[in-house]
């Protein structure tokens, strides 16, 4: 009775360009979020940690003040870099996201009332944490509970919005927005998957800092390195158990597409695999040498590979999950050229001139 | 009808308002104080005034932690909101103006950056470099309000879009250029209000007094502009649909009239902020900010009601029905649904035939699919209250939803489905207040007329049921007995000839006074 016939239908206006444009731009952006948003979420972490682990390392205090205060920025960073995968996955996969979103719509827009008392509380500890630290902390903890909450209610939509033959049962239910994905089998691994990546990000970010102070503060840079340095590594290793998870919850044909039905899914994975491997021994080498250049470049180049290539898995995986709903034949495509032209002009003008503000703010010059 | 409908127990309407009336009122202080950031700076360091420039400092800090977190958040927090209130609408803007959406989104993250650089630069960079990136920013800031706002206003005038479905004829549409013009104001005139709230603060009382006069010179000019730009965004609304805001429709002649007194509260408030203001006290600049929401706020309202039964003009309906049927439209056309049924065609009831059993049921999903994206059954514009105060019973409410879309200036949309379809819905409205049968034998010509004739006409003379009115008593009672044959889309209402009489009578008395007061 609730087979497919509850996904809605597309919208009727045609595509204004191509598929695979806003495939691409999707997967781009995306891309940049998640990149700002581990930065975001790993430091806060790694902060929090370093002012719980004073013991034998007397820079805690000051590490946890100088990733706190750079937080507010990358919170910016984070929404503002998020809200144009938002336009694109609207774009095309509406009627699968609206309707997962509305069934677990109170959740979903709380993300708006926790975002924005994360978001203060990140500016109070950044404003006013060193002359009140003892609340600093708190709020620091509460502030990074709550994106991880956020992170466990965008995990249960969008694990939701994959699985359309689960909606009517809950909808039918309750219609009130007050719902989880909770019966969802990948539910935990995905989201430990996203959350544990989160920390070996933030802990490359706390390695670009620490080489940023490599020269003129050689003690806390290396109490910075250290830190995110084994972070990162602790994490990654972690992502061997709770990737396979991950993998091992999917269902068994979606899982074949990462395990030879799919050359590119399966070609990433095993990127992603020897990538991390790679990663892994590279980080060990670098803390034992104390060779950062090796951590911030040859460390983040790989990840930066990495993490690219998961974004796009995590397209795949969509795609495999919406293949008896979705069809991207189905699409009248009406190519609006002028904005869209206007757009990639903008797009690529914006970027560049977004270079020239931080060049001339100073950002890549040493002081 | 193609999404689920989202239970808002105390109605979504009223979330949305929450929401975006909160974002719209600093938004729009994101445009104008970002130039009164920039002004303000050039000013003071022309003047070499140090004291100026430090509360600037703070205002910047305020300024940031008000636009940048709650401004963005609740920005994106409209997304949000209306991809769950209404999807449908939501998925069309979104497909027809993608590149404006995406436009917007650099200008966006320019405006972001540009604001945490002139924010933490304070400290750090030079005087006029420091000035350009307030200049980037405020640039930046408006060129986003310069493509949200083509998006907003083709909701209420598509203009050409609706035959050529061109971007660039929905984007530049008949209000665009005075809406724009007269948000501009707005954000002005914000400005000059904001900046009043951290001046309050300030010990010295000179340099307090010199913010506030610099705030008003910001404020009132720009309030007097205001209603020029209003005029001429008037203008260029379609007539027909102006006159919900002239008395056809309650809720937007309320929020009219609301939007006048506040905007005159808030011109009077900052006038009077000049008579002391080195003792203006942030009770009072508080005060001052919340008249302008009102009044701000009022303003949206007004532009949302007129623009009803549509959520987009002439092409969809804000229950998310579309008014013409088109390519991919789902079947979710009023005409496809007449025929086919609500029950059939909505993707998200459960009950699909209708029984014996399940009258009040099935009645009360179609309520959900079809009413709720404004209504709700007893709380936000409940129709609940509605039913007690026009004492419909269910006979009536099947009369009254025949004729949905004549009511308050054709402000409702057609009820969409079967006869039988209807009939649920009655069964399910009727449900919510069991009608005890009238014991006044006497009844009230005016309550008559409220109660069953105030939905389409007005008591006004030159309004059909005044101007028609037969001259003879008992031709008029005999008259009003059919009202469909009198006129085919008048609902069938059956009055008493007791009401008929008292309703003529109160017509006659109403007709012979405006008669006298035309005749004095």
């Amino acid at each position: 009775m609730f087979g497919p016939s509850m996904v809605p239908t597309p919208d009727p206006n045609p595509l204004p360009a191509p598929f695979w444009v806003f495939k691409l731009l999707l997967v781009v952006t995306f891309y940049l979020h998640i990149l700002a948003m581990n930065f975001m979420l790993g430091g806060a972490a790694l902060a929090l940690l370093a002012r719980w682990r004073q013991k034998g390392n007397r820079f805690g205090t000051r590490i946890f003040f100088d990733v706190a205060k750079k937080v507010p920025v990358l919170m910016a960073a984070t929404i503002s870099l998020g809200i144009a995968p938002l336009l694109f996955v609207q774009v095309l996969y509406g009627q699968f996201f609206y309707t997962s979103s509305i069934l677990v719509a109170w959740p979903w827009f709380l993300v708006l009332v926790f975002l924005i008392a994360a978001y203060y509380g990140f500016y109070f500890v950044s404003y006013r944490g060193e002359r009140r630290p003892r609340s600093a902390g708190r709020v620091m903890l509460f502030s990074t509970a709550l994106v991880l909450i956020i992170g466990f209610i965008y995990t249960n939509n969008l694990t939701l919005s994959q699985v359309p033959a689960n909606w009517a049962q809950k909808y039918f239910s309750s219609t009130s927005g007050w719902n989880l994905n909770l019966s969802e089998p990948t539910l935990v691994p995905r989201y430990l998957h996203f959350m544990t990546a989160a920390v070996a990000v933030g802990g490359l970010y706390l390695v670009l800092i620490a080489w940023t102070k490599w020269k003129q503060d050689k003690d806390y840079a290396r109490a910075i390195f250290q830190l995110g340095g084994k972070a990162f590594l602790y994490a990654t290793m972690a992502q061997f158990v709770i990737g396979f998870w991950f993998l091992f919850s999917l269902p068994r044909a979606l899982r074949m597409v990462f395990m030879g039905a799919d050359p590119l899914a399966t070609g990433l994975l095993c990127f992603g695999i020897v990538g991390a491997l790679a990663s892994i021994f590279m980080m060990s080498a670098a803390l034992k040498k104390g060779n950062i250049r090796l951590a911030a470049l040859g460390v983040t180049g790989i990840t930066a590979l990495v993490v690219l290539g998961m974004s796009v898995m995590r397209e795949l995986l969509r795609m495999a999950y919406l293949k008896p709903y979705y069809n991207p034949q189905q699409f009248a495509v009406q190519t609006q050229w002028s904005p869209f032209l206007l757009f990639l002009a903008l797009f690529v003008a914006g970027g560049a001139f977004w270079f020239v503000l931080l060049k001339r703010y100073g950002i890549f010059s040493r002081r | 009808m193609n999404y689920p409908v989202w239970d808002v127990a105390f109605g979504a309407g009223l979330l949305m308002a929450l929401v975006a009336g909160l974002h719209v009122f600093i938004s729009h202080f994101a445009v104008g104080g970002g130039l009164f950031l920039v002004l303000t700076e050039r000013k003071a360091r022309r003047n070499n005034d140090s004291k100026l420039l430090a509360w600037l400092k703070s205002h910047t800090r305020f300024f940031v932690l008000l636009t940048v977190v709650f401004g963005a958040v609740s920005g994106v927090g409209i997304w949000f909101t209306i991809g769950l209130i209404s999807p449908t609408a939501t998925s069309n803007l979104i497909h027809i103006f993608v590149w404006g959406w995406a436009i917007e989104w650099v200008f966006f993250f320019l405006e972001i950056t540009a604001a945490l650089l002139y924010l933490y630069g304070w400290e750090k960079l030079e005087p006029s470099l420091h000035e350009w990136f307030g200049w980037v920013y405020f640039v930046a800031a408006f060129a986003s309000m310069v493509v949200i706002n083509g998006i907003i206003t083709f909701m209420l005038t598509p203009g050409n879009w609706i035959a050529n479905h061109q971007f660039w004829s929905g984007f530049f549409n008949p209000t665009y250029l005075p809406s724009l013009l007269f948000r501009f104001c707005i954000s002005l005139a914000l400005a000059g209000i904001y900046a009043l709230i951290t001046a309050s603060v300030q010990r010295d009382a000179e340099l307090k007094a010199r913010i506030v006069r610099w705030g008003a010179l910001w404020t009132v000019p720009s309030l007097l502009l205001l209603p020029v730009f209003a005029w001429w965004y008037i203008r260029a609304i379609p007539h027909d649909l102006w006159l919900s805001a002239r008395g056809a429709m309650p809720t937007g002649t309320h929020f009219a009239l609301l939007a006048c007194l506040l905007l005159g509260g808030t011109f009077l408030l900052a006038l009077i902020s000049l008579i002391r203001p080195t003792r203006l006290h942030l009770a009072f600049s508080l005060l001052l900010a919340v008249v302008a929401f009102g009044a701000m706020d009022s303003f949206e309202f007004v532009r949302e009601s007129v623009r009803k039964p549509f959520v987009i003009e002439n092409y969809l309906y804000a229950n998310s029905v579309y008014a013409a049927s088109m390519p991919g439209d789902g079947g979710f056309t009023v005409d496809n649904i007449n025929s086919a049924g609500v029950l059939k065609t909505a993707r998200w009831v459960e009950n699909r035939e209708l029984t014996g059993n399940n009258q009040v049921a099935a009645g009360r999903e179609i309520f959900r699919v079809e009413c709720q994206s404004c209504h709700t059954a007893d709380s936000y514009r409940g129709i609940h209250q509605y039913i007690v105060k026009r004492q419909w019973d269910r006979d009536k409410l099947h009369a009254m939803l025949g004729v949905l879309f004549l009511m308050h200036n054709t402000v409702m949309p057609p009820f969409a489905g079967t006869d039988a379809e209807m009939n649920a819905l009655s069964a399910y409205l009727g449900s919510l207040q069991p009608m005890n049968p009238p014991a006044d034998l006497h009844p009230d010509g005016k309550a008559v007329f409220d109660q069953n004739c105030s939905m389409c006409h007005q008591a006004r003379a030159d309004d059909h049921l005044f101007s028609n009115m037969p001259k003879d008593p008992q031709t008029a009672i005999a008259t009003l007995n059919s009202l469909p044959a009198m006129f085919p889309l008048m609902p069938d209402l059956k009055l008493s000839e007791d009401e008929r009489r008292a309703l003529v009578q109160w017509v006659y008395s109403q007709n012979s006074a405006t008669a006298a007061q035309g005749g004095n």
